[in-house]
């Protein structure tokens, strides 16, 4: 049966799925106010930031390289990359994965008029993102080339055209997508291993692209393109990085390269050909597999995890409260992601971070930097892992209570939590150790670090994890959020998480300043100079950390049992 | 089994007492209903005895201890199915029953033998190595019912248990409280359904506006059976003659000949025991 289109149905739709984004029900406070507009100003300063790095990557391209037409297409390879990985995440999750789709076939509307609207929100949020990716490379090329007016209208007319690609992309392959994620969303070790590849992998990407800027920044006289063989390669590859440099050519092959009017039309028409077999494509697949896939997916929502082993297994309190505690994380994706895979991919972080650190300090002011810094970088990261913990009471949830009714004290049960975030801490620190020692500790790595700045900094960083855990899970039981979504999952990080890693990273620059400071000729106040030796410094630092660990064990365990069992959810 | 004597429970940021003085006891092996309208009081009380929520004054006493000054050996005694069957959705059944076995100390015997028992009994052997995201709403509320009884409490709590269960499960958790006391334990639930409670508490407590106003015998005493409901229509200050009419008609096996009389469904029931 042909089914007709109402679009009064599809506009109504629209605006309800823009009004179900934007929490109208609730009023904002004053501190609402003031934390939205302090994360405007967040955000714009990150984008500031972003912006200067453009400016000199453009000029290193345009200006000392002279390859125009080569940097717009390999801008136009990065951002339509960008936005078409953007594009398939958003498209699987408005699409396919919204909650929502039970609750509106419900409604008198068919399935197409679902997708439609649905498909309407994916568009512009598709549009804006390549906007907020693509527009300060062109103004900033346009700056920096001296374009005229001309240039920046082409400009706006090619992000328009080029929001197509990744958007019938992503309508293509979304449905393969949902279907792996569907396959393996229950393999919970092997999800592990993809996250942290994934992050690895894009870490690795970003602080090599990061040192390559820097560099060139630090020494203005050395070109990244003087190599005859790296220009050529880069000039090679931009010709025939297809269909990316018909977008250049489209964009400025005209002022910048010197195309007739047939090689800009032949890269119109390519693209317009492209493009309309991929959106015609996109169109069939789409409205044919929609309704389908969605309804399947209402079917198999609650697909779960069957387990082989079915027997009955035995453990000790203690064994039992920290084998539910672990499964409870591993068995999500979210806390995989925030908890497991970061304290895995730490060390690989806490390599790189180093290893820029440590050439930029080195290089600026000598090889006594070093130890410092590679505390100052470990503390972070460790901090970013513990103050997972801050959200230990938070993501019990709606079983909260479970935790009143158990014969196991508050106090067992916190140690519990706390032995268990002290191990993955304390492992994750050990590897960090292990890979700076073999990284920046051997003959190979300069001999940067002794064995008593490793084994001074493994100290300093355990009794840092400690602390932090218990100052972590003292402020949730302090004021725990017990928001959780339809799978017992929390559905924001809460206050306490900001103020972990805000105390975290705290910490970090002050013992990071202190052992830098002192690694040198000591801190001289007007005519006292203090001047101390390496193992009198890391002392110190040894002697606060404990310290903090006491102060912070004594805030968390007393009075804890009358603590806990005030909370009401 | 269960001692309350002058429990009083006010909320945080609230003046009014959510529970007003209230004390009883209950005996080994009876089943005793608490009743009362929706925010009299009872889910409170309950929260209060399972060591939830604290309290403000009064005392709890399960098998003798006192659930304030030892409420490890208290909550040992204690089984607890909450009303709204909240459990670690990421676990399987099997685990979750396991991990509360373990906190209650079961051996590994006794547990196979319990877990076999009520897999067979509330029908749940197909899906108890499931996680429990799957499960719906009525197997979360059995799995949380033999993970409250792996450790054969003597003082078994539930909270409205019977909501969004159906006829068979109602039925099967029925038997099973019968026998539970039959074996010397107690039986203590709130319920909105005053049939089922008529049907098969040996006492009752209506609580209003957090105080416990009456408590009266069933077992054996035709005459608070027959009027329990206008007695907590008239305590919860809900009476009114032509809804109460109403309500005994619908209730009435002569309006409803589809329903089973009460000697029938008893029979039914101790037949599923045998």
């Amino acid at each position: 049966m042909k089914q007709t289109i109402s679009w009064q149905s599809v506009k109504t739709l629209f605006r309800l799925d823009l009004r179900s984004r934007k929490d109208v029900t609730t009023e904002l406070t004053k501190k609402d106010k003031a934390m939205k507009a302090l994360n405007l100003v967040f955000g714009l300063v990150v984008y500031a930031l972003l912006i200067v790095g453009i400016y000199f990557l453009t000029r290193m391209f345009v200006v000392r390289a002279g390859m125009r037409i080569e940097f717009l297409t390999i801008v136009n390879l990065i951002t339509i990359g960008i936005s078409t990985i953007v594009a398939i995440g958003n498209v699987v999750k408005n699409l396919y994965m919204n909650g929502d789709n039970e609750l509106l076939f419900r409604f008198p509307v068919n399935g197409t008029e679902i997708l439609i609207a649905k498909s309407i929100y994916c568009a512009l949020h598709n549009l804006a993102v390549t906007v907020l990716i693509t527009l300060p490379f062109h103004v900033v090329y346009g700056a920096i080339t001296g374009a005229g007016a001309g240039f920046y209208f082409a400009s706006i007319a090619m992000i328009l055209f080029s929001t197509m690609l990744p958007f019938f992309i992503a309508n293509l392959v979304a449905i393969p997508v949902m279907r792996v994620v569907n396959a393996i969303k229950n393999q919970f070790l092997l999800v592990l291993v993809i996250i942290i590849a994934a992050i690895c992998g894009c870490f690795v990407l970003y602080m090599t692209a990061l040192s390559s800027i820097l560099e060139y920044l630090a020494d203005n006289n050395v070109n990244l393109f003087d190599d005859p063989t790296i220009r050529e390669n880069v000039m090679k590859f931009a010709h025939n990085c297809y269909p990316f440099n018909w977008y250049a050519y489209l964009l400025a092959g005209k002022i910048h390269a010197g195309l007739g009017a047939k090689e800009m039309g032949l890269s119109f028409l390519y693209l317009f050909l492209i493009n309309g077999v991929l959106g015609v494509s996109a169109f069939f697949v789409t409205t044919k597999c929609y309704y389908g896939t969605i309804l399947k997916g209402i079917e198999t929502e609650k697909q779960s995890m069957v387990k082989l082993v079915k027997r009955n297994v035995k453990r000790s309190v203690f064994g039992a409260l920290l084998h539910r505690e672990f499964f409870l994380i591993f068995r999500s994706f979210n806390y995989s992601f925030q908890y497991l895979a970061m304290a895995c991919a730490a060390p690989v972080m806490v390599y790189y971070c180093n290893a820029l650190a440590s050439a930029m300090g080195t290089k600026s002011v000598g090889t006594s930097i070093v130890p410092g810094l590679t505390l100052l970088v470990v503390v972070i990261f460790v901090t970013i892992i513990v103050s997972f913990a801050s959200t230990s009471i938070s993501r019990e949830g709606n079983v909260f209570y479970h935790t009143k009714i158990i014969p196991v004290s508050f106090t067992n049960q916190i140690l519990t939590k706390l032995f268990l975030y002290g191990i993955v801490g304390s492992v994750s620190v050990a590897l960090c150790c292990i890979t700076v020692a073999a990284a920046f500790g051997t003959e190979a790595g300069g001999n940067l670090l002794t064995p008593l700045d490793v084994g001074m900094i493994f100290i300093i960083c355990e009794l840092t994890v400690l602390a932090q855990t218990c100052l972590s899970v003292w402020a949730d039981i302090k004021s725990p959020t017990f928001n959780v979504g339809g799978d017992g999952e929390l559905v924001a990080a809460n206050k306490n998480v900001a103020l972990a890693l805000f105390t975290g990273i705290f910490t970090a620059v002050v013992y990071g300043v202190f052992a830098m400071v002192f690694s040198f000729n000591g801190l001289a106040i007007g005519k006292l100079v203090i001047d101390m030796q390496p193992a009198e410094v890391y002392g110190v630092l040894i002697g606060v950390s404990a310290a903090l660990l006491i102060a912070s064990a004594s805030l968390l365990f007393v009075n804890l049992d009358k603590r806990y069992h005030k909370i009401v959810p | 089994m269960l001692k309350i004597e002058h429990l009083k429970k006010t909320y945080p940021k609230s003046d009014r007492l959510a529970v007003n003085d209230i004390s009883f006891e209950l005996q080994p092996g009876e089943i005793f209903g608490f009743l009362g309208q929706n925010g009299a009081g009872k889910s409170t009380t309950i929260k209060c005895l399972t060591g939830i929520l604290p309290f403000d004054s009064g005392t709890i006493e399960i098998c003798g201890h006192d659930i304030a000054k030892d409420p490890i050996a208290a909550k040992m005694e204690m089984g607890y199915v909450p009303d709204n069957h909240s459990v670690y959705e990421k676990l399987t059944g099997r685990e979750y029953v396991n991990y509360v076995a373990d906190l209650y100390k079961v051996s590994l015997e006794d547990r196979n033998a319990r877990l076999e028992h009520y897999l067979d009994l509330f029908r749940l052997r197909f899906a108890v190595d499931r996680q429990i995201k799957a499960y719906s709403h009525g197997m979360k509320q059995k799995i949380c019912i033999i993970a409250a009884l792996i450790h054969e409490p003597k003082l078994w709590v539930l909270d409205e248990p019977m909501m969004g269960l159906d006829p068979q499960s109602i039925a099967e958790i029925i038997a099973y409280m019968r026998e539970h006391c039959r074996k010397g334990n107690t039986v203590f639930f709130s319920s909105h359904n005053l049939d089922l409670v008529k049907k098969l508490c040996d006492r009752v407590a209506i609580v209003n506006d957090g105080q416990l106003i009456d408590m009266f015998d069933l077992k054996n005493n035709e005459a608070n059976k027959a009027n329990l409901e206008e007695r907590f229509f008239k305590i919860t200050g809900t009476y009114d003659k032509r809804l109460f009419e109403d309500y005994v008609a619908q209730e009435s096996a002569d309006m409803r000949p589809d329903l089973p009389t009460e000697n029938t469904d008893d029979t039914a029931v101790e037949t599923e025991e045998k």
